[in-house]
């Protein structure tokens, strides 16, 4: 290869720190709320803590995570983010494998009808309405039936079912094989990246949801945990602003607390994160704009 | 047949609201529902059009908009470009890694983190202020910095992920391209703003139309999880309006029509961003 010239040395060094500092940003909102969660009660309320823990102690976190608001929040998200993807996941595959038959009678006019619904929708209100009547506010199936099928997932996996060669279908209907078998031996077998992608992306929607809860969930008892999080995040902040009230109600102050929760609510996707991390980029790739 | 459950579900959850969409040419009593409420006609949307609160609101949803476009866009590409020149494997996992990382976190945990770093009493940022002699600031309730505030968390959430798609386009590039430029005796600094730049151009140009047909949202969830009465001055955002006027303040009919004005406005710019990137790049979303 060439050698390497000054204006190499240069750009080396200038590319290497950017990619630190860009890193640097990114992790240091993450460490500072970690430290204060993990620091000991008098360095938080003194300000002593930066990006570093000062001392050790694990009581704030307990204290959060074994209080039976956290768990319930926690269970009820585990469980929507379970049921809701598994539900999703089902339908769009489903849906998908039809509409990838661009010769079936009528399919086009049913792309229109999907599409059509990424572009425009009735708003908030009407959707609230609708809830209502169907009596789904206050009832956990609001988080999951309303948003069932995204129209984008299930395009991206009706574009990989097309990508399949043909001649294996034609095959499997020459020695018999009805839809149902072919969509179940064959297709679905064959598109596990595609779907384990869009999976994916479902489970991190469910779970990070904020907007569905606030609006059809009224009841504390069936409180997600963003929403928990959201309590104790904001509540903490107005603490702050009128003044520390709270430190003499709680002996611990409302920045631990709050650093606890955050760090409690995080964690769970720090873990998963790094087996889902072989599947996502190939995903948005399948799913970048394509002519 | 299998269709079916797919067409039930996109007529109940959504086209059913569509037709909801009627209430906001009423005026909507929730007692007597569609059918019973009074017809108004416009009225609704002259009231919008009068409304100094809905001005403001429009206005910042731009202004953050634009904000986020003009300081954000620019960033991924920046990011694809440079990750493209480091040939430590390793170094360039671990970056992306940690760049994705944010897209993962929900708004509500972002907020938290920045609440905690923001924080005056001992926030990392208002200690290093301090330590340079300034005043602590309260950017979560300050008008002056709440719209940096939004724009830097969107920025700090989302840039490496959309740095994903010029990354895969960077890739794309022929390679034979590269050698023959540095036979030409051009250096790494010349073969990526000649080379990797141009070649990722198209992508650049179609992700740009689309994101200016989202202009209308400015990131609701986002400004929802993090606002409040101090700062709507600023802050307050079409899609947080909505919320506001018609669950907060039950003005069903008044924030239908907010909505529909916002989804008429997306569906063109939409659909002719669309239209545009078909006719200038021969692709698009549909």
């Amino acid at each position: 290869m060439t050698k390497r010239t000054k204006g190499d040395l240069l750009l080396d060094i200038g590319v290497y720190a950017f990619l630190i500092a860009l890193g640097l940003i990114m992790l240091l909102p993450l460490a500072s709320v970690f430290s204060k969660a993990v620091s000991e009660e008098w360095a938080i309320t003194s300000g002593k803590v930066g990006i570093l823990p000062v001392g050790f102690q694990l009581d704030t976190l307990m204290q959060v995570i074994s209080s039976s608001v956290f768990i319930r929040a926690f269970c009820i998200s585990v469980g929507v983010t379970a049921v809701g993807t598994l539900i999703s996941i089902l339908m769009t595959a489903l849906t998908a494998y039809p509409l990838s038959k661009r010769n079936l009678p009528g399919i086009s006019f049913c792309m229109v009808l999907f599409i059509f619904t990424m572009l425009f929708s009735g708003g908030l209100i009407p959707n609230y309405l609708l809830m209502r009547q169907l009596h789904l506010v206050d009832n956990l199936w609001v988080l999951i039936l309303p948003g069932m099928i995204s129209v984008f997932n299930m395009l991206v996996i009706k574009s990989y079912y097309e990508s399949l060669p043909e001649a294996l279908e034609e095959s499997a209907r020459i020695d018999g094989a009805k839809t149902y078998t072919i969509l179940f031996r064959i297709i679905l077998p064959l598109s596990m990246p595609v779907i384990a992608t869009i999976a994916l992306f479902y489970a991190v929607g469910y779970w990070n949801d904020y907007f569905g809860p606030m609006i059809y969930i009224n009841d504390t008892a069936l409180k997600t945990l963003q929403l928990y999080l959201q309590d104790v995040v904001m509540d903490a902040n107005n603490a702050n602003l009128t003044n520390k009230s709270i430190d003499d109600l709680m002996n611990m102050s409302p920045e631990g607390i709050r650093a606890a929760t955050v760090v409690a609510s995080t964690v769970p996707i720090l873990l998963v994160y790094p087996f889902m991390q072989k599947y996502f980029i190939k995903g948005v790739l399948i799913g970048s704009v394509k002519g | 047949m299998l269709l079916i459950p797919g067409l039930l579900f996109l007529l109940l959850f959504k086209y059913t609201p569509l037709y909801g969409v009627l209430i906001a040419f009423q005026d909507f009593n929730i007692f007597d529902g569609i059918r019973g409420s009074e017809w108004v006609g416009l009225e609704q949307f002259h009231k919008l059009v009068q409304s100094e609160e809905f001005g403001q609101v429009f206005m910042n949803t731009l202004l953050i908009s634009v904000y986020k476009i003009v300081l954000l866009f620019p960033v991924p590409i920046v990011i694809a470009l440079v990750l493209n020149e480091v040939r430590l494997m390793f170094f360039k996992r671990t970056i992306q890694t940690i760049i994705y990382l944010p897209h993962f976190l929900s708004w509500v945990i972002i907020s938290g983190l920045f609440v905690t770093i923001l924080s005056t009493s001992g926030g990392l940022v208002n200690n290093i202020i301090q330590w340079f002699g300034g005043e602590p600031v309260s950017f979560f309730v300050s008008n002056q910095y709440f719209r940096s505030l939004v724009v830097f968390t969107a920025g700090w959430k989302e840039v490496g992920w959309n740095a994903i798609v010029f990354i895969a386009a960077i890739a794309g590039i022929d390679q034979e391209q590269y050698e023959a430029a540095s036979i030409d005796g051009a250096g790494r600094i010349r073969r990526m703003l000649y080379i990797s730049l141009p070649g990722i151009l198209p992508t650049v140009v179609l992700m740009f139309i689309l994101r200016l047909g989202s202009v209308l949202d400015a990131g609701t969830e986002q400004i929802l999880t993090m606002y409040n009465p101090v700062v709507y001055e600023t802050a307050d955002v079409i899609g947080t309006f909505v919320y506001r006027i018609g669950l907060g303040k039950m003005d069903y009919s008044f924030s239908t029509a907010v909505g529909l004005f916002n989804s008429v406005v997306g569906f063109i710019l939409i659909v002719s961003g669309n239209y545009i990137s078909r006719k200038l790049l021969k692709r698009g979303i549909w």
